[in-house]
């Protein structure tokens, strides 16, 4: 019973963050048809700055705020830079096929991310580091014995449903949102309305920076903190974001929670080193009985 | 007044409009009408710049549409309906209506909401399904949304792509006599673009028949319309 509660517990926490990954994840997918392979990379690099302020005797709360600030402005430059001018039909009229221009961004996207991870490894070495957690990392003690679930547990949750619940607020209540959903759904409407289509892919983007560079702030502090530790948060967000449905956000925050289920259950149950395997497994099964996930759209493109 | 002159527009090494002048007068209808692949959707999506023209100009009052793009072109009095009920259909009613007045929302606070308001008076069964998402409605109800989503931008010139594409008679009826009634007594000035002559050229001003992107008739409407020669040779009928 006390391994189950552990399992359930940690489960909740862990896929409030692969939640907010694979949000992450998909907004950028339905809003610029790419598969970004660098925003783990992002959230890394930010994380770092607000270790390295931490170190530098900053609050653990300015740190928090500048990186999610970081991660913003990371991902809208990424669009501007990188992105969008690889998505220009006309520089890209030399590649024949339609499949190979929706290729070149995400290559470009794995490139960014080795380019963070090498940078990152200059700037701070490749060594291992720890991240603080601003909530003690000790059980609650309910009637003498230690319950499998701490204050930081209680942080993160509560963090990922408000940004969840903000985000949902914003996407369908403000005009600015109306408009990024607009041009995810159809960015030709969306233009002939008179919606700068540009401007709102680029906060797609910065949204999505933002989301991962929280997700690293929120991850580290079991995992410690290297140039790829992330890398498997991408994979893990990855198959939430497939198993939801690429193509919805709900799906997402859906998928991320079945998802960090299966890996606690697996880790408590099972062993660690099973954690990888299960995450494939899951990831093939959805694959081949589901392959547009749990909320996807019937047409979603196959990756 | 809407000018264009001399317009090409190719796509790689396909010309689709070869050539094009034509004008289309204030406050009237001036329907583009012409075989399939005659260069007609090429034509609209030129001068509401989601495609760029490779020499040519297009100017409205006065000024030229060159070179801007397709959401400063709607800032400029320009809305495109563009083909086969362009509507976002995982949007609601009310949300793909609203989605055409967002750039006037700060100027124009209140109009925005009247221009919606309008929408509903002029398809009230828009109204009805309003909280409905946009992919649940019939083909006429989305043509109408479509038409709405480009009129609350609050337009002087209205590019209208085949409208009666897959409707029944009686709802392309119904569709085409709104915006006779909205040219009328508005002033709205409109481009009309059909496959279907015979309704285009009964409710329009004037005429402009093409053919492998090139204008090979313009007159007032009636006499297309009365001219068997062309009629047979261009429209098959």
């Amino acid at each position: 019973m006390d391994t189950f509660l552990a399992a359930l517990f940690s489960g909740t926490s862990r896929g409030a963050i692969y939640a907010l990954v694979a949000l992450g994840l998909v907004i950028v997918w339905r809003g610029a048809g790419i598969l970004n392979y660098a925003q783990m990379g992002q959230a890394m690099f930010s994380t770092y700055i607000a270790s390295t302020m931490i170190t530098n005797g900053n609050s653990y709360w300015l740190a928090f705020v500048v990186a999610i600030f970081v991660g913003a402005v990371m991902g809208a430059l990424l669009d501007i830079l990188v992105m969008r001018p690889l998505s220009n039909k006309k520089k890209t009229e030399l590649l024949s096929s339609e499949s190979m221009r929706a290729a070149v961004p995400v290559i470009a996207s794995l490139g960014i991310l080795g380019v963070l991870q090498a940078l990152a490894g200059i700037i701070w070495a490749a060594e291992e580091r720890g991240f603080p957690s601003p909530y003690a990392q000790e059980g609650f003690t309910v009637a003498g014995t230690v319950m499998p679930f701490t204050s930081f547990d209680v942080f993160v949750i509560s963090v990922v449903l408000t940004t969840l619940l903000l985000t949902s607020l914003f996407f369908k209540k403000t005009g600015v949102g109306l408009a990024m959903r607009a041009t995810a759904l159809n960015a030709e409407v969306a233009r002939l309305s008179g919606i700068r289509t540009n401007f709102t892919r680029s906060l797609s983007w910065a949204f999505s920076g933002a989301a991962s560079s929280l997700a690293g702030l929120l991850i580290t502090p079991t995992s410690n903190l290297s140039p790829n530790t992330l890398d498997l948060v991408l994979i893990i967000g990855f198959t939430a974001a497939v198993v939801g449905g690429l193509d919805s956000p709900v799906g997402a925050v859906i998928g991320g929670f079945l998802v960090g289920m299966v890996i606690s259950f697996v880790s408590f149950y099972g062993a660690p080193e099973d954690v990888f395997l299960a995450i494939l497994a899951v990831l093939i099964l959805v694959l081949i009985i589901r392959p547009r996930g749990i909320l996807g759209a019937k047409d979603a493109r196959r990756v | 007044m809407l000018e264009v002159k001399n317009l090409v527009t190719s796509f790689g090494s396909v010309i689709a409009l070869d050539g094009v002048s034509f004008t289309a007068q204030e406050a009237k209808i001036t329907t583009v009408i012409g075989a399939n692949g005659a260069g007609k959707s090429t034509l609209l999506r030129t001068i509401s710049g989601l495609e760029h023209p490779s020499s040519g100009s297009i100017t409205w009052s006065g000024k030229s549409l060159i070179g801007k793009r397709a959401e400063d072109i709607v800032r400029d009095g320009i809305a495109h309906v563009p083909e086969g009920h362009a509507v976002i259909s995982e949007l609601t009613v009310e949300e793909n209506i609203s989605m055409g007045s967002l750039f006037r929302r700060r100027k124009f606070k209140a109009d925005v909401a009247d221009a919606q308001d309008e929408m509903f008076e002029l398809f009230p069964r828009l109204k009805e399904r309003r909280k409905q998402l946009a992919g649940t409605l019939s083909g006429g109800e989305r043509q109408m949304l479509a038409i709405s989503r480009a009129l609350v931008s609050r337009p002087k010139l209205l590019l209208l792509d085949e409208p009666s594409l897959g409707l029944a008679p009686l709802v392309v009826e119904q569709i085409i006599d709104s915006i006779n009634i909205l040219c009328r007594t508005t002033g709205l000035t409109v481009l009309l673009v059909e496959q279907n002559a015979n309704t285009a050229l009964g409710v329009a001003d004037h005429g402009v028949l093409l053919a492998l992107g090139k204008v090979v008739a313009d007159r007032p409407a009636a006499e297309l319309r009365a001219d068997a020669n062309l009629r047979a040779a261009y429209l098959g009928y």
